[in-house]
């Protein structure tokens, strides 16, 4: 059922260095950031988080995750490794004709996108309309819907960059950038969790309704507020964003009744999830202070700079923290393969055998409490804290990827010595 | 004589059984870090002449091992027992619960 490991670790290997870049590229452009967030080297870092960070690694995880619970592989392998490939080319030209090449490269990077995108949905419509999986894949369905209108918004943006049919002013981008957030990857992971907590934590809950509400909720709200955010309607904003805050509650309550009848103990992906939540709340207590507080211009500039950085966080370290469950998993079966069926000191292989896991607490703190500096310089207007946050965030990226990437290599050596066959009478 | 065939029968079947259950104590969840005897994953065990069919489940439909766990499972249950053939039959009625983990398995994930 589940692709070949290539496919969903050559998207997470291109979301893990987008992540980087995103961090140093942040580091080097916080000045423009602060003073002036809507400058072309400021959109091109922004879209290095959301598209060669987080969308990428998104698609990965859901190549991946998408077949296992919808019980139905994907359409085509092929068409697979083809996303792949399209998608690092349109998120790498997107950022770079956003600084370099204002308009050739940015009309090439936006259509090449939108034909991986395209390819993706086309793809994980195999899996995703499948009747197993329940509210995940019901979630999914929506999300990725949710990506094809954030990918529509966004050709049409870079047609009308090179042919200037309308003014790009603030509201239309944030409409755009908040459908990406919210509909797309918020969904995504409000979906996916709903399916992973329980698992994970062994938590039963069958008459628990509270993450019905939250994927219903994000996917009604996001409509709403993107549509007023488009035409600049502010009470249809206000009522878009209350019913998403309140779909951002229910999700929260799941995770918080997941945790309450869990039967093991909480681990480092809990904490990743506990510090990620707090930046959603962060984000949304700044998205309505920005919206509705009569502040400066300037003020809400920061104010708004500074949502988009904590729902990036919110979902940035979300990723990072499942990650550690996903990729495990993933070179863990191609151990077994191998015949490789014990760790170094002779125990059953486990997941978490396949990952050091200081370095995993090291990338947690190094991760939210940069990325809690980004948003903070952000807010208030400080470069330097910006900057130190941002190279950070790439530290912690480059600490993920070796992390995981050489995890294998902690059980290789000494196992790989062991003759596979009686192991396998053995245990498995 | 032919009273004592059916119990000789029964014994080897309970023999049979408990030679399973030891083997599939040595199959583990690679997430959870139990075996799927105490993780209460084992349904049933029905042998029958040189035949074993072992019904388990898994903790939810779509678990990442859905795959891998039910085959592993069917390895070792065969390699304990070399002359039968052994299945392993994946079934979802009634759903894994956390109940039904044994007081070791609470125990080991430290619930106890």
């Amino acid at each position: 059922m589940v692709p070949p490991a290539s496919v969903p670790l050559g998207f997470l290997l291109a979301g893990a260095v987008g992540l980087v870049a995103f961090g140093a590229c942040l580091a080097f452009g916080a000045t423009l950031a602060v003073r002036s967030p809507r400058s072309p080297d400021v959109l091109a870092v922004t879209h290095l988080g959301v598209l060669a960070f987080l969308t990428t690694a998104v698609l990965g995880a859901l190549h991946q995750f998408a077949p296992v619970v919808g019980v139905r592989a994907l359409r085509s392998i092929p068409v697979a490794r083809i996303t792949v490939v399209t998608l690092v080319i349109a998120v790498w030209a997107l950022p770079i004709g956003f600084a370099y090449f204002p308009t050739t490269l940015v009309v090439v990077g936006g259509l090449v996108g939108a034909v991986a995108v395209c390819l993706a949905a086309w793809n994980l419509s195999g899996p995703l309309s499948s009747r197993e999986g329940g509210i995940p894949v019901v979630g999914l369905r929506l999300s990725v819907l949710y990506l094809l209108v954030t990918v529509t918004f966004g050709v049409v943006y870079v047609l009308d960059r090179h042919y200037g049919w309308f003014p790009l002013i603030e509201h239309r981008v944030l409409a755009h950038a908040h459908v990406g957030l919210f509909g797309w990857l918020g969904l995504t992971y409000i979906s996916v969790a709903e399916k992973l907590w329980p698992m994970f934590l062994l938590a039963h809950r069958p008459k628990a309704r509270s993450g019905a509400w939250a994927v219903g909720l994000v996917a009604a709200g996001t409509a709403v507020l993107g549509t007023g955010l488009l035409f600049a309607w502010p009470v249809v904003t206000g009522a878009g964003g209350a019913v998403v805050a309140a779909g951002i509650g229910a999700h929260l309550t799941s995770l918080a009744g997941a945790v309450k009848h869990r039967r093991r103990p909480l681990e480092l992906l809990h904490v990743f999830l506990f510090v990620s939540a707090a930046f959603v709340v962060v984000a949304l207590v700044l998205g309505a202070v920005g919206g509705l507080a009569p502040v400066s211009t300037t003020v809400r500039m920061h104010l708004v700079s500074a949502e988009i950085a904590a729902l990036i966080a919110w979902l940035g370290l979300a990723v990072i923290g499942h990650c550690h469950k996903i990729v495990p998993f993933i070179t863990f079966n191609r151990l077994r393969e191998r015949g490789i069926q014990t760790n170094r000191s002779g125990g059953p292989l486990l997941f978490g055998d396949l990952f050091d896991h200081t370095v995993a607490v090291a990338t947690l703190v190094i991760g939210a409490t940069r990325f809690a500096l980004v948003v903070a310089g952000l807010a208030a207007g400080f470069a330097a804290a910006v900057a130190a946050g941002g190279a950070a965030v790439g530290i912690a990226g480059l600490a993920v990827t070796l992390n995981l990437g050489l995890g294998p290599r902690r059980v290789l050596p000494k196992a790989a010595h062991q003759d596979p066959e009686p192991e396998l009478a053995r245990t498995t | 004589m032919s009273q004592a065939e059916p119990t000789s029968t029964t014994v080897d079947a309970e023999a049979t059984k408990a030679t399973v259950l030891e083997a599939l104590d040595n199959v583990w969840d690679p997430e959870l870090g139990l075996d799927i005897v105490n993780l209460g994953l084992v349904y049933d065990i029905k042998v029958a002449d040189r035949s074993v069919v072992i019904d388990m489940t898994l903790t939810t439909p779509g678990c990442p091992v859905s795959e891998t766990l039910p085959r592993e499972a069917e390895a070792a249950a065969s390699a304990a027992l070399p002359d039968f053939d052994v299945s392993v039959e994946v079934v979802w009625d009634p759903p894994w619960t956390p109940e039904r983990l044994t007081p070791e398995g609470l125990q080991r994930l430290g619930f106890s």
